[in-house]
């Protein structure tokens, strides 16, 4: 009867402390799937920041523009610019649209207009026998052609015949609290006319943004002066899951990804 | 009262249970160790070849802009570390009559042999300049040397000529504006006939000279940049009559009339040339030698290398600029640039 009652119980914690470990290794590799995957997702966005892209560079807040494509002037009339475009408009996403850049073509900065994309979409009809016109090679890239209008005004200048446009995103990253399970943080992601939406829950409050300048150390928080200044943004991502069963710790892991931003120099 | 040898059978079956049970806990705390590692395996893997497909893409369209000379081709592709680039291009305008537009796009796919998976794949664009005819018409003859002397002696009458002996029926642009006959550091000693508007220019240093050619000089002279023709010349007479190769001599040379010919010729070392010699085009040389022969037709531009082994050169040849040769060599000498911060990956 002893012996029976010990085997039971020696049977039963075993289970017990056999589920335990295979619930908080779920937990753990759950919670990195989630972090991985939002910083993979943020990396890809972030990655091709152009020069005067990041507007906003603290802990727990990020707002850069990014290039959703790069189209360039094949024809300029007064209110009027025919612009190839890879992919043709069906490649654009027009919903997050938040603006239109030029560069200027001697210090090859970028001049930023905020404005939806139906502000200054015009008819594509004939736009490719415009560029053709010009020298343009429209064969295999028929749809790429397309018109904007309105463009001196929302820029302040005409573009010229090979000036470079840029159709860009403002997105904001905010490290705040989880709406999915409040005990813990989330990743936010808010484009420029939505609300925001999680990417990932499950971040600790240690979870933040760093910024590398041209000194060569990461600090928290970057001032508007110096937001030119940045290269690269590391996501400092830890993770914290609520213990499975009571009386065990949080189950905590944590890494860092660097995002080198490429176009910024 | 039970025989001894049924207690031990009973005990012997605890002992089996047991090892069963610890066995079933090790297989299960293996398969959940196995099943954590072998995702955070899988996601690291993606995410590296991700940035590896990034990685390749931007190789490949950074090696297609920088080897690039002459006419631009449609597509290329590159083998580059796990994976390949594929490099379109697509002409977008004319900015002016010497610079067109291009979109150039590299797509990369990275694939892992040791998986069925597809293979990882990014695309990244960018804008350039091709530069068409990027060497600009200063003068026939432009050295960067103390003295060019132009004498006429019993083996070469010295004759330097910035007056266009093209005409239109040449080619378009034929018959073009007159340039400078010869440019030179200090002095322009004319004994013998140079004419041209203005007759001579002197240049303050080599590096106003080597800044106003805009040439890439260190690039064309790299044995690893690649041309038509090394260190040999074509055989022209199977080339196309409208054909101005790219040529390129590695160190000194001298030129005969076995190097007859028109083109685009690049001499990293010293020039020199006889009286035989005759070219049509454009000559780029890293240094010239004391004395030229030779009848060039186009232009020469010697010096790129700073340093000539004699404080003068003297010039014993027929030196005509003929604007549709260098025209048609200087196609050869086309290149493209990216324009800056026009780099982004295609979504």
């Amino acid at each position: 009867m002893l012996l029976s009652s010990l085997v039971i119980v020696l049977v039963a914690s075993t289970f017990l402390v056999q589920n335990r470990y295979y619930a908080s290794q779920v937990l753990q590799a759950g919670a990195q799937d989630n972090a991985r995957a939002a910083t993979e997702l943020m990396a890809s966005e972030i990655r091709s920041v152009m020069l005067d892209g990041i507007i906003v560079a603290g802990p727990r807040t990020l707002t850069v523009r990014s290039p959703i494509v790069l189209a360039t002037v094949c024809q300029a009339l007064a209110n009027q610019s025919f612009v190839h475009s890879p992919g043709g408009q069906s490649a654009i996403d027009t919903v997050e649209v938040a603006g239109i850049a030029i560069r200027d073509t001697i210090s090859g900065a970028w001049t930023y207009a905020q404005a939806s994309f139906a502000s200054f979409n015009g008819s594509d009809a004939g736009a490719q026998n415009r560029c053709a016109s010009t020298g343009a090679d429209t064969v295999g890239s028929y749809n790429e052609f397309h018109e904007f209008g309105s463009l001196p005004a929302l820029l302040g200048t005409t573009p010229a015949l090979g000036d470079v446009l840029m159709l860009f995103r403002e997105t904001t990253f905010t490290v705040q609290t989880s709406t999915m399970d409040t005990t813990v943080q989330g990743l936010f992601r808010k484009t420029f006319w939505s609300t925001a939406t999680e990417l990932a829950s499950g971040f600790d409050t240690s979870a933040r943004f760093q910024y590398r300048t041209s000194a060569g150390t990461y600090v928290d928080t970057v001032t508007t002066a110096n937001l030119d200044d940045i290269d690269v943004i590391r996501m400092i991502v830890d993770t914290r899951k609520p213990a499975p069963t009571g009386g065990v710790e949080d189950i905590t892991s944590g890494w860092s990804v660097n995002i080198a931003l490429r176009n910024v120099r | 009262m039970m025989p001894a040898q049924n207690t031990t059978q009973r005990e012997g079956g605890f002992v089996l249970g047991f090892v069963i049970l610890m066995l079933f806990a090790i297989s299960v705390m293996s398969a959940t160790g196995y099943l954590v590692v072998s995702n955070e395996f899988s996601m690291s893997k993606h995410a590296s070849e991700s940035s590896e497909a990034v990685a390749v893409a931007r190789a490949g369209l950074e090696r297609f802009v920088a080897e690039q000379i002459g006419v631009v081709g449609d597509s290329v592709s590159y083998a580059i570390g796990d994976g390949i680039a594929l490099v379109t291009t697509t002409r977008l305008s004319a900015r002016d009559s010497l610079t067109d537009v291009y979109y150039v796009q590299s797509e990369a796919s990275v694939s892992d042999v040791f998986t069925t998976n597809a293979p990882t794949q990014r695309t990244v664009g960018a804008y350039a300049l091709h530069h068409r005819r990027p060497l600009a018409h200063h003068a026939q003859m432009l050295i960067s040397e103390r003295e060019i002397e132009v004498e006429s002696s019993f083996w070469g009458y010295g004759q330097v000529h910035g007056i266009d002996s093209s005409t239109v029926a040449d080619c378009p642009g034929g018959g073009a504006t007159s340039i400078t006959a010869a440019i030179a550091l200090n002095q322009v000693d004319e004994r013998s006939l140079v004419n041209g508007a203005p007759d001579s220019e002197i240049w303050a240093n080599y590096q106003a000279m080597y800044d106003s050619i805009a040439l890439r000089w260190d690039v064309l002279q790299d044995p690893d940049f690649p041309v038509e023709f090394e260190d040999q010349m074509p055989n022209f007479a199977a080339l196309p009559a409208d054909s101005f190769p790219v040529i390129r001599y590695n160190g000194n040379q001298y030129f005969s009339n076995s190097h007859d010919g028109r083109g685009l010729l690049i001499v990293t070392g010293e020039y020199d040339a006889w009286t035989s010699f005759d070219w049509e085009g454009i000559i780029l040389a890293g240094s010239v030698d004391y004395r030229i022969y030779g009848d060039i037709r186009g232009m020469l531009v010697g010096g790129l290398d700073r340093a000539n082994p004699g404080s003068k050169v003297e010039v014993r040849g027929g030196n005509f600029y003929y604007s549709c040769n260098v025209y048609a060599a200087n196609e050869s000498l086309s290149y493209l640039s990216l324009i800056e911060n026009s780099v982004f990956e295609v979504n």
